[in-house]
């Protein structure tokens, strides 16, 4: 077990669907891999799975080594994981600071009776507010979570994924919604995440982004994992093209 | 001070000891509870018995704080299991099991209730300044506890429990913190209540109250302690100042809520905050 | 004999609290809105009922009117309070309710007092009969029939008619109305109409049993009314039936046995949270939020 983060076997069914089927792979350190499909192919459940949010039927998750299939979804926090949602889930109640220094306090956080006895939170506050800046919503802390607009709240996303200083990030969909200008700084932060070590693992429909800054591709349908290549060999293979019905969808990805 | 002065900031001290402690459950952690006069009487009847046993006052502020707690913590952990949305019909379901099963308990006093405590031996004066005292210390607590991290905490998970995970929070402990610490409070205030009563009836701990705690932090503004405090002063002290109210008091009760809730459903610390704006956009 | 006569004690009971309940359990499946105030539309429908039939000397006329009356009642309640609010998270119309249901309780009791209200001819309240060895009183036939003909009329107007196909629909998937050509709008009214309608008979048929109407009377039965909803399932009419009429019967034999320790209107409580802590995700495929 010596990649970041091994799947053995994973599998969950909902009602009637299967929506993930035995998956197994491994993730190494320092890795940017994407995450694609079709719509229904279980890449967001999958995610789920690994970070904490669903339960599987079946299967094992390892976090560095260590079994965390057990674990609830702060505990695998506290083990060097981060994640941002497909919808957006800010505190709205809070500001954008406040988000972020949150996150940065995860180690006072931890257990309500240390957290009762902790007050000062400008330690917090100066990271957030370098989160902020490196994602670029610097100008924005003091402003309610509630009131941002969207292409902000995606980037609010990422910079709490950061604050929990993870070793390994589940991003889900973090370009959907952004425009095009948008969404080719939020890929290059990202690029800049990984180059400073953190995995990275990205669910995305951007496959214009996703060919650009991924090294490897994971390719998912009905479920299953149908191709685990570098991106480039992914998207030529047939079987990928007839996921995408029609093969239109992944046209303008092509190099 | 006449002792009818008297009454009255006792009374007010253990609204806002109430008001207050709801709060922290409610408005804080965000978790409805629709039963908090159950914790309150509960924290009256140990205390109650207490002091007829030993007639010692700081053990019968112990019992109370103590039975009421374990009473909440136990809810606590029923809030832990039982989906989101049915916590407040839970909640009133724990009112009226209380209100039911006392009632039922001869050696709790049944119907009558329990009569002829014996007074704390401070006199009304020094029962007062007791529960000044203690009013001041929870708004000290409360306050101190919203600018914590466990505050922190609380607003994450009484906003959105998930998104409060993917920071590293995990919601059982803080939710169950929310009721203990809260639940205590209310039986402190129920063990003062005896002291200054030296009567107690389980009518007084019905549901009905407990929609009146609940509309006191509602329209003092969810999760805001001074709030709370004016909210459960002003309501105590208004069927006192109009007698008019004083007879009508629940349709007050019933009428301020909802025109809060329509016309200003932030309560009054919005109303406030609103009139000194600060660098917030809103 | 004795425990048929209780059993029988249940079922009238149960077919009661069923009607009284129909109500809650249809607004909070259409707009997840805990509906409390419901209570007072049901104490209104009894008021009514009591003083309206003095007034025009006929019991039937005092029903006429309160099922006439109380449906204004009711779907005024969703316009005034509900409607502006839904915008808001869950719990806040659902406070708004307990505003509406506590200002109420305290106006019936300025309003009407609190000796309450009874009939002036109360013949009808002691009118006996003797079935099958069992002395049972008029209303009590009434109860059962009524919520006979409600339950099967319901069932016949939401299989048969289009309207009603449609409004059954809409309140198990509020978001499919359109697909159904149902103005959803006209919906809310229905529901709350058929709810508070239903409610008003109940509330007389109560005034018919007690011969009275006073504030006690009223808050008693009613909040058990949400313990019932969740234990029949949030939403579902039958589920509503079914606890009803299962909660009546075992208020009637509970009370012999636990009557010692528990009082009896706390039995429906004990029994919704002991059966949330084994079942948390609730009864009959309910959802809460």
């Amino acid at each position: 077990m010596n990649a970041q983060l091994v799947l053995e076997d994973v599998a969950v069914q909902f009602g009637g669907v299967k929506a993930v089927r035995g998956i197994s792979t491994a993730i190494g350190v320092g890795e940017f891999v994407g995450l694609i499909g079709p719509n229904g192919a279980g890449k967001t459940t999958l995610i789920k799975i690994v970070t904490g949010l669903v339960r599987p039927d079946r299967g094992r998750i390892f976090l560095e080594g260590q079994d965390v299939t057990g674990l609830g979804t702060p505990d695998r926090v506290r083990r060097g994981l981060a994640l941002s949602h497909q919808i957006v889930r800010p505190f709205r109640e809070m500001t954008a600071l406040e988000n972020v220094a949150l996150a940065a306090g995860m180690a006072l956080t931890a257990n309500p009776w240390r957290a009762l006895f902790h007050i000062r939170r400008r330690e917090q506050y100066e990271r957030a507010a370098l989160i902020l800046a490196k994602v670029g919503l610097a100008g924005t802390e003091r402003k309610l979570a509630g009131n941002l607009p969207l292409g902000q709240l995606k980037r609010l996303e990422l910079a709490r994924a950061l604050a929990v200083e993870p070793r390994i990030v589940f991003l889900d969909e973090p370009l959907a919604g952004l425009n095009h200008a948008e969404a080719a700084k939020q890929a290059e932060t990202i690029s800049e995440i990984n180059a400073s070590g953190v995995t990275v693992v990205l669910v995305e429909h951007n496959l214009e982004e996703v060919m650009r800054i991924c090294r490897r591709l994971i390719v998912l349908n009905d479920g299953a994992i149908l191709v685990d290549a570098e991106p480039g060999e992914a998207i030529a293979n047939p079987a990928v093209q007839d996921a995408y019905v029609g093969g239109g969808a992944m046209s303008h990805a092509e190099a | 001070m006449t002792s009818y002065t008297v009454s009255l900031i006792c009374a007010v001290g253990i609204n806002v000891i109430l008001a207050v402690s709801l709060n922290l459950i409610t408005g804080l952690c965000g978790q409805i509870s629709l039963g908090h006069a159950a914790f309150f009487g509960c924290g009256a009847y140990a205390a109650a018995l207490v002091m007829v046993a030993t007639s010692s006052m700081p053990l019968a502020l112990m019992a109370g704080m103590l039975a009421a707690s374990a009473l909440g913590i136990a809810v606590g952990f029923a809030s832990l299991r039982v989906r989101k949305g049915f916590l407040a019909v839970t909640t009133i379901g724990v009112n009226f099991l209380f209100v039911g099963i006392v009632r039922k308990q001869e050696w709790l006093g049944g119907e009558m209730g329990v009569s002829g405590i014996p007074p704390t031996g401070l006199g009304h004066l020094g029962d007062m300044t007791l529960i000044v005292v203690i009013a001041l210390a929870t708004v000290l607590f409360s306050l101190y506890v919203t600018r914590s991290w466990m505050g922190f905490a609380f607003k994450a998970v009484g906003e959105d429990e998930q998104a409060a995970t993917t920071v590293g929070i995990g919601p059982a402990g803080y939710k169950l913190a929310a009721f203990g610490l809260g639940t205590a409070l209310a039986g402190v205030a129920g063990a003062l209540y005896t002291f200054f009563t030296q009567f107690i009836s389980v009518d007084s701990f019905d549901f009905t109250l407990s929609v009146m705690l609940l509309a006191m932090v509602v329209i003092g503004g969810i999760g805001s302690t001074w709030g709370a405090v004016a909210a459960a002063a002003g309501l105590t002290l208004l069927p006192e100042a109009i007698r008019f109210v004083n007879d009508y008091r629940l349709l007050v009760f019933g009428t301020v809520l909802i025109l809060v809730i329509r016309l200003a459903p932030g309560g009054i610390a919005e109303l406030a905050r609103g009139a000194f704006a600060r660098g917030r956009t809103s | 004999m004795y425990y048929v006569e209780l059993a029988l004690t249940g079922v009238t009971f149960g077919c009661m609290y069923a009607m009284m309940s129909v109500g809650l359990t249809l607004v909070y499946g259409l707009l997840r809105i805990l509906h409390v105030a419901h209570a007072a539309v049901f104490a209104l429908g009894a008021y009514l009922t009591v003083l309206i039939a003095n007034s025009a000397g006929s019991v039937a006329v005092g029903f006429l009117a309160a099922i006439a009356l109380t449906p204004l009642f009711g779907m005024a309640i969703y316009r005034v309070l509900y409607e502006p609010l839904l915008k808001y998270h869950r719990d806040v119309p659902m406070i708004a309710s307990l505003g509406l249901l506590v200002l109420m309780q305290d106006g019936f009791r300025i309003l009407f007092g609190e000796q309450g209200v009874t009939f002036r001819d109360s013949s009808l309240s002691f009118t006996t009969y003797q079935v099958l060895g069992l002395t049972v009183t008029a209303p009590q036939i009434a109860v059962v029939a009524a919520a006979a003909a409600t339950f099967v009329g319901l069932h016949l107007f939401t299989t048969r008619t289009r309207i009603g196909v449609g409004w059954r629909a809409t309140v198990s998937r509020p978001q499919i109305a359109a697909s159904f050509g149902v103005d959803p709008i006209k919906v809310r009214y229905l529901n709350f109409a058929i709810g508070s309608g239903l409610a008003a008979v109940a509330g007389g048929l109560v005034a018919l049993m007690n011969n009275l109407v006073d504030p006690a009377t009223v808050t008693v039965v009613t909040y058990k009314a949400i313990a019932i909803i969740v234990l029949g399932g949030l939403g579902s009419v039958r589920g509503t039936l079914v606890a009803s009429l299962v909660l009546g019967v075992v208020e009637a034999y509970g009370t012999v046995f636990a009557g010692a320790w528990l009082d009896r209107d706390a039995i429906a409580f004990l029994v919704l949270i002991v059966l949330l802590l084994i079942r948390p995700e609730g009864f009959t495929g309910a959802r809460p939020a």
